[in-house]
Order: C-alpha cells, then sequence, then structure tokens
C-alpha cells in the first residue's frame, strides 16, 4: 500500500548528487598529485631503513635543541609576518572596497600585479636596497641618521619584511571581499544609536570583517609557515626554517626518513592552523556570541 | 515603579550629558525648555549630488510629539532629508534645529535622533537582546540597569519570548518589530523610519502600522516617516509633508491632503481621482468656465486665473454619481462617458470612463453595484463646489 506524500524526498544517496560529480575532475587531480605523494610521505616519515615501523626520525628531530630553535623561528616569522601583513592589509582592504572607478581599479591593479613578479627577482632587488652599501643605509647615512651601515639584510626583521610583502595579496582579498559584503547601513544605525567612531569599529565593523581577517590570516600563516625561496634569498643558511631543514634533509643529507618526518610536523602545523581557523571562522560567522 | 521609569532615567542621564559637553546661555536654555527637547526645526535646507538638487531649500517644523509623513515618489529627496536630519549626510546650506540647540554640524551619534532603517539594519552578529541593548552600551548606561531597559523594551514590542534569537532566524515582521525596539530604547528625541513598512506583506503591514501608530501616540514620541505608499501616510501620520523634486508640494494633515490638494501634483499622488485637461474659457466673479473634452465644466479657483490659461480639473471620485434626472446646472458639474471598466472592490464599486491623453474619468459608487455595463453612456455629476483647479505650469 502507498501513502501519497507532497514531501520532497532526498535522493537515496546523498552522495550521488549530481553537483558532487562536478567536483570529481579536481578531486581526482588532487588524489593523484597531492594526497597520495604525501601519503607515502607520511608512511616513510614513520619508517626505519628496512621498512618497518619507527619513531626515531620524530625522536632525533625533537631530540635536537638546533631543530627546536629552527621550529620556534619558522612559527615566529610565520606569526610575525603574517600580523604585518594583516596591519597594512586591513585599511588597504577598507580603501579598496570603499574606491570607485578607476581608483578602484589602480589600487586592485598595484595588489595584483606584484604578483607577476617572482620571488627571486624581488629578494634580488630587495637586497639592492638593504645591503650595507644599498639604497636604504646609503639615504639613511646621507640624512646623518645612522655614522655606520646598519645590518638589515640575513636579518629575520628583513625576512619578515619581504615575506609580508610577498603575501600581502593573500591578506588584501578575503578582507576586501568581507568589505564589500558589508552592510553600510549597519554603521550609520549605530551611530544614530550614539555609537561614536571607535565604538562602531571595534563592535560592528570588526567583528563583521572578521571571517576575511581569519581567512586571510590562514593564507598567509600557511604561506609563511611553509616558504624556502624567500628566506634562503634573505636570510641563507645563517637562520634556517623549517622548509630549509626539509630540504637540507633530501638534498645533502640524503635522509628521506627525516625530511619526511620534519614535512609531517610542518604539515600538522599547516593543517592545525587551517582547520582552526575555519573553525573560528564557522563560530564568528555564527551570529551568535 | 511605573513602566518606562527606567528608560526615563537613562533619558535624563542622556540629556544631562548633552548639556555638559555644550554650555548655553540662559536665554538659549529657557528657549530649549519652552520649545521641548523633541522639537525639529529645518531651515533652509539643501543638497545636491552632482549638480543635481535633491533637497531644494526645503523649511518645516515638526512639533513635539507629532507623527509625520515624508510622502513621495522614489527620487523626491525624501530619504535624503531624512538623512539630513539624522546627521548621516552633511547639508550643503541650511540649519538643522533639534529641541532648540542647532545640530547641522553635530555627528550622528550625538544627535539623540534613532533612525530604523529601510533594511532595518539589524546586527548580523548580535542576538536579539543584544541589538536592543547596542544603543544603551553605546551610550555607557550602567550595566544593571540595561537588563529592565532591554526587556521592557521588547515587550512593548512583542518580542520578549525571542529576545535570545539569533536576528537572522527572525520574520520580516520580527525583525522590524526588533528594530523600533533598539530605536526606542534609547529615549531618542526624534525618532526617523525610512519607508519600515515596504518589506512586509499587505495585512502585517496594517498589523504593524496601527501597533507603531498607537505606541508612538503612548510614549509622546516625535517621529518622521518616510513613505511612498500615500495610503500609509494617510493611515498612520497627523501631518503628511509632500515631496516632489527636493521640494515640499503641501504639509497639512491627511484630511487636508486628500480634500484640498495643493498642487496637481499632490492631486495624482495622493488618492484616486478623475482628472481632466482643459483651457479657461472665461472667469466671472471666481467662477471659472473650462473647456475639456467632456465639454465645459465649472470651478471655482481661489487664486487669480486669467482666461486662455492651461488647467487641470480634479474631483475625488466617491463625490462623482450617477446624475440624478434633474440638475441643478448652476451648482453642479456632469459629463457623459463610456463605461471602460467596472471593478468591484466590494465595499465600492469604481467605474472607468473612457478618456483620452492623460485625462481620466473614475467615479465611486458604494456598495457592489452590477447594474452597468461596459461600453454603456454613463452620465456622471459632481458639485462645483467640489471641483478643484490647477494652473499646468508653463
Amino acid at each position: 500500500m502507498s501513502v501519497v506524500s507532497t514531501r520532497y524526498e532526498a535522493p537515496r544517496a546523498p552522495w550521488l548528487d549530481r553537483f558532487v560529480l562536478l567536483a570529481a575532475p579536481g578531486l581526482m587531480y588532487l588524489a593523484l598529485v597531492f594526497a597520495l605523494p604525501l601519503a607515502l610521505l607520511l608512511l616513510k616519515s614513520f619508517q626505519n631503513q628496512d621498512g618497518a615501523f619507527s619513531l626515531a626520525a620524530y625522536a632525533e628531530f625533537f631530540g635536537d635543541p638546533y631543530n627546536l630553535t629552527v621550529l620556534w623561528r619558522t612559527l615566529r616569522v610565520a606569526l610575525l609576518t603574517t600580523l604585518l601583513a594583516l596591519i597594512i592589509a586591513y585599511p588597504t582592504a577598507f580603501a579598496l572596497a570603499r574606491a570607485q572607478g578607476l581608483a578602484q581599479s589602480l589600487l586592485l591593479a598595484a595588489m595584483i600585479l606584484p604578483l607577476s613578479v617572482g620571488v627571486v627577482v624581488k629578494a634580488f632587488a630587495w637586497s639592492i636596497l638593504f645591503r650595507s652599501n644599498g639604497v636604504l643605509n646609503d639615504t639613511l647615512k646621507w640624512l646623518g641618521l645612522i655614522e655606520k651601515p646598519i645590518r638589515m639584510l640575513f636579518t629575520e626583521t628583513a625576512l619578515i619584511i619581504g615575506a609580508a610583502n610577498v603575501f600581502l595579496p593573500f591578506m588584501v582579498l578575503p578582507i576586501y571581499a568581507v568589505i564589500r559584503q558589508l552592510d553600510r547601513s549597519l554603521p550609520e544605525a549605530a551611530a544614530s544609536l550614539g555609537a561614536s567612531p571607535m565604538f562602531r569599529f571595534f563592535r560592528v565593523t570588526l567583528p563583521l570583517t572578521l571571517p576575511g581577517v581569519i581567512a586571510g590570516s590562514a593564507f598567509t600563516f600557511s604561506l609563511a609557515i611553509s616558504m624556502y625561496v624567500i628566506p634562503s634569498l634573505i636570510v641563507g643558511e645563517r637562520q634556517q626554517t623549517l622548509s630549509m631543514l626539509i630540504a637540507r634533509s633530501y638534498l645533502f643529507l640524503r635522509d628521506d626518513q627525516l625530511g619526511s618526518s620534519i614535512s609531517a610536523i610542518l604539515l600538522a602545523i599547516a593543517v592545525a592552523v587551517v582547520l582552526g581557523s575555519s573553525w573560528l571562522a564557522g563560530r564568528v560567522a555564527g551570529g551568535r556570541r | 515603579m511605573p513602566p518606562g521609569s527606567t528608560a526615563r532615567a537613562a533619558a535624563s542621564v542622556a540629556l544631562d550629558g548633552e548639556a555638559r559637553e555644550k554650555t548655553e546661555d540662559a536665554p538659549a536654555r529657557s528657549r530649549r525648555s519652552a520649545i521641548g527637547a523633541r522639537h525639529l526645526d529645518v531651515i533652509g535646507i539643501s543638497k545636491s549630488y552632482k549638480r543635481l538638487k535633491v533637497v531644494d531649500e526645503l523649511n518645516f517644523r515638526v512639533a513635539e510629539g507629532e507623527l509625520v509623513s515624508l510622502l513621495g515618489p522614489s527620487g523626491c529627496g525624501k530619504t535624503t532629508l531624512l538623512r539630513l536630519i539624522a546627521g548621516l549626510t552633511e547639508p550643503d546650506t541650511g540649519t538643522v534645529v533639534i529641541g532648540g540647540a542647532d545640530v547641522t554640524h553635530r555627528p550622528a551619534h550625538r544627535r539623540n535622533v534613532s533612525v530604523v532603517f529601510q533594511n532595518y539594519a539589524l546586527f548580523p552578529h548580535l542576538n536579539v537582546r543584544d541589538n536592543v541593548a547596542f544603543g544603551l552600551r553605546a551610550r555607557r548606561v550602567d550595566r544593571q540597569k540595561i537588563r529592565p531597559m532591554v526587556d521592557e523594551a521588547l515587550s512593548l514590542v512583542r518580542m520578549s519570548e525571542l529576545a535570545d534569537r539569533s536576528v537572522a532566524a527572525l520574520s520580516g515582521g520580527q525583525q522590524q518589530r526588533v528594530a523600533v525596539a533598539r530605536a526606542l530604547v534609547v529615549e531618542p528625541n526624534l525618532l526617523l523610519l525610512d519607508e519600515p513598512f515596504s518589506a512586509l506583506d499587505r495585512k502585517l503591514r496594517e498589523a504593524m502600522q496601527v501597533e507603531l501608530k498607537s505606541l508612538l501616540r503612548q510614549r509622546g514620541i516625535t517621529a518622521i516617516f518616510v513613505t511612498h505608499d500615500q495610503e500609509e501616510a494617510l493611515a498612520v501620520s497627523n501631518r503628511i509633508a509632500v515631496m516632489n523634486a527636493g521640494r515640499i508640494e503641501q504639509f497639512a494633515a491627511p484630511g487636508e491632503i486628500y480634500a484640498a490638494p495643493a498642487s496637481a501634483f499632490v492631486l495624482d499622488f495622493v488618492g484616486l481621482s478623475t482628472r481632466l485637461n482643459g483651457t479657461v474659457l472665461s472667469v466671472e466673479r471666481q467662477t471659472a468656465v473650462v473647456e475639456t473634452r467632456f465639454g465645459q465644466l465649472v470651478a471655482q479657483p481661489k487664486a487669480q486665473i486669467e482666461p486662455g490659461t492651461r488647467v487641470v480639473l480634479g474631483v475625488r471620485p466617491e463625490l462623482m454619481q450617477r446624475a440624478p434626472e434633474s440638475i441643478d446646472r448652476t451648482a453642479t458639474n456632469s459629463l457623459t462617458t463610456r463605461v471602460a471598466d467596472v471593478m468591484l472592490l466590494g465595499s465600492k464599486t469604481h467605474v472607468h470612463g473612457a478618456a483620452e491623453g492623460d485625462d481620466r474619468v473614475l467615479c465611486e459608487l458604494s456598495g457592489p453595484v452590477e447594474t452597468i455595463e461596459l461600453g454603456a453612456e454613463l452620465e456622471l455629476s459632481w458639485p462645483v463646489a467640489d471641483t478643484l483647479i490647477y494652473e499646468v505650469a508653463a
């Protein structure tokens, strides 16, 4: 006996939804060139040379204080890079969202064009600027602000400034996207309710643009924690980062297991940041405090 | 403790704060107390966007406790005028005076003028209660006082049960109530509403209109209400300012606006009417004979009018009737038309006559009338005294 029902019937197998199929090429590609090699790499990090299960590589990594220094430096540089990029990007994103016509096109171009200049080119350009007889030091000397050139190249500060420059678009664009969607009557409503500009910013504008800030920060942090070319060109071997350790393990030490385990550690941090930030963004955008 | 006393206490706190920041001379203070804090004067205010005068040299006054509508078609400048009063837009020239104090250059957050926006502009990251509490927190009202004030405001708009809901989970009508509660809880000197009912369906809109009107009257709040819906303006307000192209065409009580529109624009925009173009043939002792497509009609212009002037004649549809057998031709106009359409509207029937150009013939008969046939000749008559006459601008 059949019962007539007007209710919408969900497909028997929701995973067979036709639109899911659109993701198939992308998923297959990712599986082949990303997931599979990564899984092999993870597997390798838990194996010793004979192929047996072993935590030796991890023990070796965490047992060496030098490695911990590098880990800490990598995290610190990534964090400070993210912070610097955020401070520059937030007002920029506002300018971009509020600008109109030609001004907006120019700002967007100024934001995107530097992406087309390779990191290597940029890094060498910075060395002209930062080196001891570089433009910056010469100018400071000429102004009488310093007597001897300051060491700028091969410092963490130079690395952070350079990295923030490279990753800036990845911070600006997500924030810009959120600000563009911000209902302009909300700050106005706040003003009419007696809220000062400061109160409006911290209680309305900032909380509502926070998802953009979180997304941009997650992007920038993930990129900054795994960057290799920028630190190798700006600070060199003197102050290594995790990526440089990985490269050294594979290329110079020929220690696959150590390289794999450092990669796994780096991956774990990146995954934690991505998952953590999307969880945070979900909470912020959830509408309830 | 009588209801509202906490809110009033907060309002006096807010006023104290205002007085502290602006020390006034004694005459100014007495003038203000005589006028009342909730009195609005707009003097010679203008605003242009890219050479287009959106608000053009407007002057008007709203008394304490009055509910005034700004009525006009879209683009007439009504929303801009509202923003000028709220302080969300700076005027090019002119002055805004609230409660005797010149607030023209005072930013929005220091005017004590609440705005209910067309889209309600509820804060999506806050729940109902925190939305309502926002203005109190912004004014640094004592934490312990906020909760009872918010509770009172929510019960006023019958939203107490939904206090902890997310605003995204509310219906349009509920969102509107929250927006009103949020605007009222701070006890503003002026409440400005920008098309607050336009997003609601008809039934809900009418219910909310009745509710809001009684709420504002009960609290003695001065409110200005922007709308393009003439029925809404007639139903809700004490007075209506009919706006067109940045100017106020007429500012009067709803009854007067309807019965004696000051211009052909007001006649067209407010209520339905029969509208006939014509030319003045002769004027004698304040009686003008006008030649129209429907023959000669008579009207009594209030101002001097010259023969040869092109005019528009207007009649409200309910003042027209089927012409009786014998007509007193000196006091009654009449015309004969072919019935183009009959619309039964329940308590009344609209009969549309065939007309050319932008002429329009509309007669409203009471009750459902089913005896009128389409295409039939119909003679309609109405008193000369009820015939409105307007000069057509050259």
